[in-house]
């Protein structure tokens, strides 16, 4: 998009009584937002801390943009037009999400979901009279029918969603609903929403805009940052802010219920303190080498006819680190390689092929507690549909060649050897079909030309997939790679529901995710969980900026 | 008017009525009680005006037992005067009841009266989620705590500040034991003893219970004598039957390495390994029990409604007695506590004693789900009415045979503990561990537990 750097061309009529307003209406803010970081900065409003901390950034920020707004606005300088729409934009949507939260709109939800089907029958009219209301442009030649036909369209519309509110809203309770929302804070938010509104219209309005001289780039420089605004305040609300706070969490011995006290980088230093001791024999107790009150026996090792012991101060993150880190391993090749065999396969021309397409995608939009279900039961060592074809299939061999073979009844989810394996199956067959469709649609980027020309050198099917789609297939393999890498390091649902207890047996299932979650919501351990998460969280980073370090060494321009 | 206006009319007019529509009927929620009018029994969604709205939940176990709890709800809802119910059935195979309730008290938006397992009472009350109603309680005439099986009240009524037993962190409602469920067919089939008829005369000790299972898996290598599920319940019980325990006297220190408690372990780890006779360890035992592949099947009255519907002819016996002269049972208990935060204690507290009214207790009994956790004789004979199984008096045996109530841990943390226990238990009993090795480190491990 070019934006012509021009100012706007029309008078700035009626702007300037307007922008002295502002200027007024910012210094109050400025004020307000000064005493407001003062009681917070003292304490003295008493806020669940995540608030406060919220509270005092977003103050800071009004006043220090005000403070800008009331110094640029009277020189007319754009920047103020700027600050000013901030201000009042991130203030009016503050006052907006407070005064849903006290009038309770947030938590009436469930309520909503469970009246809202009474109005849909009268939704249906209103979108009836939407369609007649959209009939009217067909009669854009003849202006007085397509004005009744409108007017006809918006009727109805407008009676259908009357109707719709009426019978969504529960009616009797309404009056106590209103009478109880007359508090000073739910009217002090109502009138910061009006304030606001009104402020962000005032400044956003074409004479305010002129006489702040504003030109077109900069006016869309504003809209483009409208238009962000919902993804970026969401990101930085949902995403970035749990980020910092799960950050600074893990500096604190925090239960999820009560104060944060610093404890700076403890439950790191539990979590990465290990111990080295030699031992008299292999067999030597550890007891008798390391000190047991701090440490538990993670591994032991010989090494030049030496025998040493690790002793862990937590040892199951280490055992949870090798479970994910063995997941990865198995997984990723599982739902990788066949992935990518079955896109080849998938991407020829033979008949059905759109059908198997949808088949192999099948599992991945299965939901993942009834897919783990499913095959919890099929793993079922004395009545699983798995041990059972094992023995069917046995059975027949004896009797078909006359041989005395005993039938392995594996203990697939109950046996420390299988648990891992068992689960690494399952995921693989989940991940496959959302794999092989990625590889299939990068195969189908690969232009049809360069088949023909490899053709025509003389390739075969085998040489043109290995020197021509595996190389031309490097950005997907890549991104299909990191996903999966990604995912396998968070692998948590199919172990929580199938192994019993969730981690079993003995600890070889026990994933990082899953001994972060056992921390934090059962064993009221919220920092420590946190540490456990930004530790992971460096883990997977490292992983990742290695692959697409080596992706610029693999692709190719075509 | 034009397209733009038109939209901006409507969406707004949308907007609106989806905020009034979600915020309008929680309005009589925070109605003060003064001046309350009759309760009205209509859905929960619409309380009477004037009534106090609460919310309350529980776990159950299956969706007969949710609709029991509803229809409770709804009784309740028109006996109590000035209250409003509604119930919120917790718990699902995706999402913890316990972890989905403290992310809710977290939250703010927990429900006013909710149910917790005994062993959590102490994470739940020394961090001041659940309310100590011991004033209320006390304000109350004609409630007393003696009126409860006094094994759970122990602990419901103990207060980690004084060190005595002056506080109420709720009311237990309901208790269970273990039994073994019989598959009397496949036992008769196997020529075993009657395991009834041996606890009757008093011959049902750990012997006759290894010969019982013996002949059974002598049926066939996909037939076992016995099943059980890998957590503390099972295996605890024939710790406590050699007369060791998980803890010490003051529950302070790991007793996993007593001689009694090793004694216990080492005859289980015996029914796994060198006997072989039971559900390897770690497999859902109730699948093949209800399948008809095994003889005995350890577990509580929770399982009885899902043994109802096996078709072979089935019955419920005590466990065997071991070394200590007692069959070592649990007594299973769960309590309804109060919300710290709820607006509304006093009603909160009237909801407290309703559900666990013996005529409400008796409902949930009637389903076959548990046992009044009142203790009266009246409660119990209505208990033994509940058939099948036939010999229900096996439960209430269960309860008056040394029983060791479950409890939470005041100081230390029970969820370490069991997370230390239950792994090294699996160890053992799956053969990757020796009885010696386990002794040798177990309360090493464990211990750190009680510095949480």
């Amino acid at each position: 998009m070019t934006a012509v750097a021009q100012p706007m061309q029309q008078p700035a009529r009626g702007a300037e009584g307007w922008l002295t307003v502002l200027v007024v209406w910012h210094v109050i803010v400025v004020l307000g937002a000064a005493a407001g970081l003062w009681l917070l900065w003292m304490g003295q409003a008493a806020l669940p801390e995540w608030v406060r901390w919220f509270s005092i950034g977003a103050l800071a920020l009004m006043a220090f943009g005000s403070i800008g707004a009331v110094i640029f606005i009277p020189r007319r300088d754009h920047r103020g037009r700027t600050l000013s729409l901030m201000v009042n934009y991130i203030g009016f949507l503050i006052c907006t999400v407070a005064l849903l939260q006290w009038i309770g709109a947030f938590t009436g939800f469930d309520e909503l979901a469970d009246r809202f089907p009474r109005g849909l029958p009268f939704l249906g009219v209103a979108f009836v009279g939407y369609l007649v209301y959209a009939f009217a442009d067909r009669y854009e030649t003849m202006p007085r029918r397509q004005r009744a036909v409108q007017r006809v369209g918006g009727f109805i519309m407008l009676a259908g969603l009357l109707l719709a509110v009426a019978a969504i809203i529960a009616w009797e309770a309404v009056p106590a609903f209103v009478l109880e929302r007359l508090q000073p804070v739910i009217l002090a938010s109502l009138a910061g929403v009006a304030l606001f509104g009104l402020m962000c219209w005032a400044m956003w309005r074409r004479p305010a805009a002129q006489a702040m001289h504003v030109n077109n780039a900069r006016q869309e420089t504003i809209e483009g940052y409208l238009f962000l605004s919902p993804n970026l305040l969401g990101f930085l609300l949902f995403l970035a802010g749990p980020l910092l706070l799960s950050l600074y969490t893990s500096f604190t011995n925090w239960d999820g219920f009560g104060t944060r006290d610093f404890v700076g980088l403890a439950n790191y230093a539990k979590l990465l303190n290990l111990t080295l001791a030699p031992l008299a024999d292999a067999r030597q107790p550890a007891n008798q080498v390391i000190d047991m009150r701090i440490y538990d026996e993670l591994w032991r090792f010989s090494f030049f006819g030496g025998s040493y012991v690790i002793g862990a101060a937590d040892k199951l993150f280490w055992i949870a680190l090798r479970n994910t880190f063995l997941f990865g391993l198995l997984v990723v090749p599982l739902a990788v390689l066949p992935a990518l065999g079955l896109a080849a396969i998938l991407n020829s021309k033979l008949p059905g092929m759109k059908f198997f397409r949808a088949v192999y995608f099948i599992p991945s939009v299965a939901a993942v507690v009834g897919v783990a279900l499913i095959w919890q039961w099929m793993y079922n060592a004395t009545v699983g549909w798995i041990n059972y074809g094992i023995l069917r299939a046995v059975e027949l061999l004896n009797s078909a060649l006359g041989m005395a073979l005993v039938a392995p009844q594996p203990r697939w989810l109950s046996s420390s050897d299988t648990a891992l394996i068992a689960i690494v199956v399952m995921v693989a067959w989940q991940v496959l079909g959302f794999n092989t469709i990625l590889f299939l649609a990068g195969m189908q980027n690969i232009p049809r030309v360069l088949y023909e020309a490899a053709t025509v050198d003389g390739a075969g099917a085998w040489r043109q997939f290995v020197n021509l789609t595996l190389p031309l297939l490097g950005p997907t393999t890549v991104f299909v790679l990191s996903t999966t890498i990604i995912s396998a390091f968070q692998i948590f649902e199919p172990i929580f529901i199938m192994t019993n207890p969730a981690g079993g047996p003995n600890n070889s299932t026990l994933s990082a995710v899953l001994y972060l979650y056992q921390n934090g919501f059962q064993r009221f351990s919220q920092g420590y969980a946190s540490a456990i998460a930004w530790l992971l969280f460096l883990i997977i980073f490292v992983v990742t900026l290695v692959q697409y370090r080596r992706q610029g060494n693999t692709s190719y321009e075509l | 008017m034009s397209h733009k206006r038109m939209s901006v009319a409507l969406s707004l007019l949308v907007l609106f009525s989806l905020v009034l529509g979600a915020c309008a009927p929680a309005a009589p929620a925070a109605q003060p009680s003064a001046g309350a009018t009759e309760a009205a029994p209509a859905e929960a969604a619409a309380p009477a005006a004037g009534d106090v709205a609460l919310r309350w939940r529980t776990r159950p176990d299956n969706q007969e037992e949710a609709a029991v709890y509803a229809k409770i709800s709804d009784e309740l809802d028109a006996k109590l005067e000035g209250i409003s119910l509604s119930y919120e059935p917790g718990g699902s195979e995706g999402a913890s009841y316990q972890d989905q309730l403290k992310t809710e008290i977290a939250n703010g938006t927990a429900p006013d009266v909710f149910w917790i397992p005994g062993t959590d009472v102490a994470d739940f009350a020394k961090r001041g989620l659940i309310l100590n109603v011991a004033d209320l309680a006390a304000a109350t005439e004609g409630f007393s705590v003696d009126a409860f099986y006094p094994g759970p009240m122990e602990f419901l009524t103990y207060n980690p500040e004084s060190g005595a037993n002056d506080a109420l962190w709720g009311l237990p409602r309901d208790v269970s034991t273990f039994v073994l469920y019989l598959n009397q067919d496949l036992l008769a089939e196997a020529g075993a003893p009657d395991p009834i008829a041996l606890a009757a005369e008093g011959k049902w000790d750990w012997d006759a219970f290894v010969e019982v299972a013996a002949a059974v898996r002598g049926l066939g290598s996909d037939i076992y004598g016995y099943g059980a599920n890998a957590w503390w319940g099972p295996y605890g019980t024939w710790m406590n039957a050699a007369g060791g325990g998980f803890f010490n006297a003051d529950r302070t220190a790991c007793n996993l390495d007593s001689p009694e408690s090793l004694a216990g372990l080492e005859f289980e780890q015996r029914l796994y390994q060198d006997l072989d006779v039971a559900v390897p360890y770690g497999e859902d035992s109730e699948p093949p029990f209800r399948a008809g592949k095994a003889g005995m099947f350890q577990n509580g009255r929770w399982a009885t409604p899902g043994i109802r519907n096996v078709t072979f002819n089935w019955d419920v016996v005590e466990l065997p007695k071991g070394p200590a002269g007692h069959a070592g049972n649990w007594l299973f208990w769960g309590a309804y506590a109060i919300n710290a935060n709820t607006q509304h204690p006093e009603e909160a507290w009237k909801l407290l004693q309703a559900l666990t009214e013996a005529s409400t207790q008796a409902q949930i009994s009637a389903l076959g789900t548990n046992i009044p956790s009142r203790v009266s004789q009246e409660a119990i004979d209505a208990f033994l009415t509940f058939t099948p199984p036939a010999n229900n008096q096996a439960f209430i045996n269960g309860l008056q045979d040394n029983a060791t109530a479950e409890g939470p841990l005041w100081v230390g943390s029970w969820p370490s503990y069991v997370t230390v226990m239950d792994a090294n238990v699996q160890a053992l009993m799956t053969g990757e561990k020796t009885i010696d090795d386990f002794a040798a480190t177990i309360c090493d491990e464990a211990n750190k537990a009680f510095q949480e």
